[in-house]
């Protein structure tokens, strides 16, 4: 956080360390929030790179009241809300499988289980209304609170909640009997 | 059924991998994005770190006698051949020449964000006598007759005696070259750029390209006046002075030319070399910035432009030493003269000298890696400056790429 601060005040100086050092530190994050989000890891791409530009040229503005991630994820969780306007389709997780970054595994055979098990939970999270995928994908990769989730979603924190319970539950009973323990 | 905990980990690990060079080019289209910024915002003053600098004194007097010096060394480099004569422009050059006293303002630019452009008055007077004026009440005097100056440093009631040696022999003019070359540019021009409005004058503009630097001069024809002159370093971008109010032969009185220390004030040394800078200013230079530096690295830049943004940077990334017990002011002076020498040399480089700087993240004492090579004029071979400081003769094959 302190670290954040300190890059934040060095980029609006001028500073393109600082700059490159906070991309560095977030951008990997923020892929995975859009591609969650999308299931098009190009969309994705584009939408990191859209955050990034916007970040600098809005700098003269930017006050850091909060966490830099949840900043950065909100405003990737608002462009991938107007790729989706825009392009008005849902991709399927399987054009972009490929592209997942592999689970962390403790062997070969391990690393296999766990990536049939990842395939399954991706197909099962973009079959979730968008509201409920947008509300874990958050709350998991974006670190954001129900209520900053809330106030993006224009609802109340206890929808948020609710859109979050639910949409575990979904995930859960879909997976029932198919994710392995 | 599956722990909804269980659940929420497996989520955090759906991750995606960038495609390869992705980063990079999206890193390098955002820096692209962040230049752009920098641009728009250029001739923009915004005053945060013109403050922060501004905001210490001793770094408000070293930034300002920096850019001061700069612009003397621009002037100094208003000298060479080449005549273009129109009869107006003729008229303005031996009012130049026949000037007794001389008054003008120069207004220096620099790329640094936020740094609001300075202005400097600047009085001259025969034989040899120059007083400039800053704003805040600094003035200096120097006296090139007799190979001295004097700085009055007002919010630390001080001033620096200045003792100018290695003066070339010819009774202190060539000290003046700012004015001996200011005088002699009119004669020089090798471009004549037309017409243009300047505070609903019509002037005609003449340019000056010499070694490193370009000047534009702008006269009235119709009043015979020097109305402006611009000048831009070409080893500085963004860096750049421009002359205006020019008075002639304006009485002064020779008391704004003293260099008796004012009363109250207390007395700080320092020994100008008044000669040609040399490469030996450059290794200098070089060696006492890699001894500020925790690492022991030469700076990343030898544009004097970015100093004052470079030496921020480095400050608050803690790559400074912390000050060593010293002189102080004095050091502080001493050290400035070094690194203003060590950049002359640099800024009076031409471009045919193909000199190239690669020093940025290179350790002194490093033998093996040049830092800094350039080609004498009239030389069949380079001198390469390596991290050890050490420097040799190399031919162009076998030059650093």
């Amino acid at each position: 956080m302190v670290e954040d601060r300190y890059l934040v005040w060095k980029f609006k100086r001028g500073s393109r360390d600082a700059l490159r050092a906070i991309y560095q530190k977030y951008a990997d994050e923020l892929l995975s929030l859009a591609g969650n989000l999308l299931d098009d890891k190009t969309a994705a791409e584009d939408v990191v790179q859209d955050v990034f530009v916007t970040f600098v040229q809005s700098i003269e503005k930017f006050r850091l009241t909060g966490s830099l991630k949840g900043y950065l994820a909100t405003c990737a969780a608002n462009r991938c809300r107007d790729y989706r306007r825009r392009n008005n389709r849902r991709q399927t997780a399987a054009v972009n499988q490929a592209h997942r970054a592999a689970p962390d595994a403790e062997s070969p055979v391990q690393l296999i289980i766990r990536g049939e098990e990842f395939e399954k939970l991706s197909s099962a999270l973009s079959e979730l209304p968008y509201e409920q995928r947008e509300t874990i994908v958050l709350r998991l990769h974006g670190d954001l609170r129900f209520r900053q989730i809330a106030k993006l979603q224009d609802v109340s924190t206890k929808t948020a909640q609710s859109r979050y319970r639910y949409g575990l539950d979904k995930l859960r009973s879909t997976l029932n009997g198919e994710v392995r323990k | 059924m599956r722990p909804a905990e269980d659940i929420e980990k497996l989520i955090k690990k759906l991750r995606y991998k960038a495609s390869a060079g992705t980063h990079e080019k999206v890193l390098g289209n955002v820096l692209q994005a962040m230049d752009e910024r920098e641009r728009q915002k250029s001739g923009v003053a915004k005053p945060e770190i013109w403050r922060t600098i501004m905001n210490s004194k001793t770094r408000r007097f070293a930034t300002a006698a920096v850019i001061v010096i700069a612009v003397i060394i621009g002037l100094y480099y208003l000298a060479g051949p080449v005549s273009v004569t129109t009869s107006a422009y003729a008229e303005v050059a031996q009012r130049l020449q026949n000037a007794r006293t001389l008054l003008y303002t120069v207004t220096s630019t620099t790329p640094v964000q936020g740094m609001p452009n300075m202005v400097m008055e600047v009085a001259f007077k025969e034989p040899g006598y120059m007083r400039m004026t800053m704003p805040g009440g600094y003035v200096s005097v120097m006296d090139c007759i007799q190979g001295k100056g004097l700085s009055i440093i007002p919010p630390k009631k001080q001033f620096i005696e200045m003792q100018i040696s290695n003066l070339p022999n010819d009774g202190g003019r060539r000290q003046f070259d700012a004015i001996e070359k200011l005088r002699s540019l009119p004669d020089r021009a090798d471009e004549v750029l037309g017409e243009r409005q300047i505070d609903g004058r019509t002037v005609q503009g003449f340019r000056v390209t010499e070694e490193g630097m370009t000047n534009t001069v702008w006269i009235d024809p119709k009043t015979r006046e020097l109305v402006e002159v611009e000048m831009a370093f070409d080893n500085a971008p963004g860096m750049n002075g421009r002359m205006t109010d020019f008075r002639f032969d304006a009485e002064l009185s020779d008391d704004l030319f003293s260099i008796a220390p004012p009363d109250g004030y207390t007395r700080l040394n320092l020994q100008v070399d008044g000669g040609e800078a040399s490469e030996n200013d450059l290794i200098e230079y070089l060696r006492l910035w890699s001894s500020w530096t925790t690492d022991g690295t030469f700076p990343p830049t030898l544009n004097p432009a970015e100093l004052a943004k470079v030496s921020m940077e480095l400050v608050k990334a803690g790559k400074f030493r912390p000050a060593q017990p010293s002189n102080g002011q004095e050091d502080l002076l001493k050290h400035t003269m070094k690194m203003t020498r060590g950049m002359m040399f640099v800024l009076k480089l031409p471009a045919e000298s193909n000199w190239r700087y690669a020093g940025e993240n290179a350790k002194y004492g490093d033998a093996q890696t040049p830092i800094f090579w350039y080609q004498p004029s009239g030389s069949a071979t380079s001198r390469v400056i390596y991290g050890d400081l050490s420097v040799k003769d190399v031919t162009p094959e076998n030059l650093p790429k």
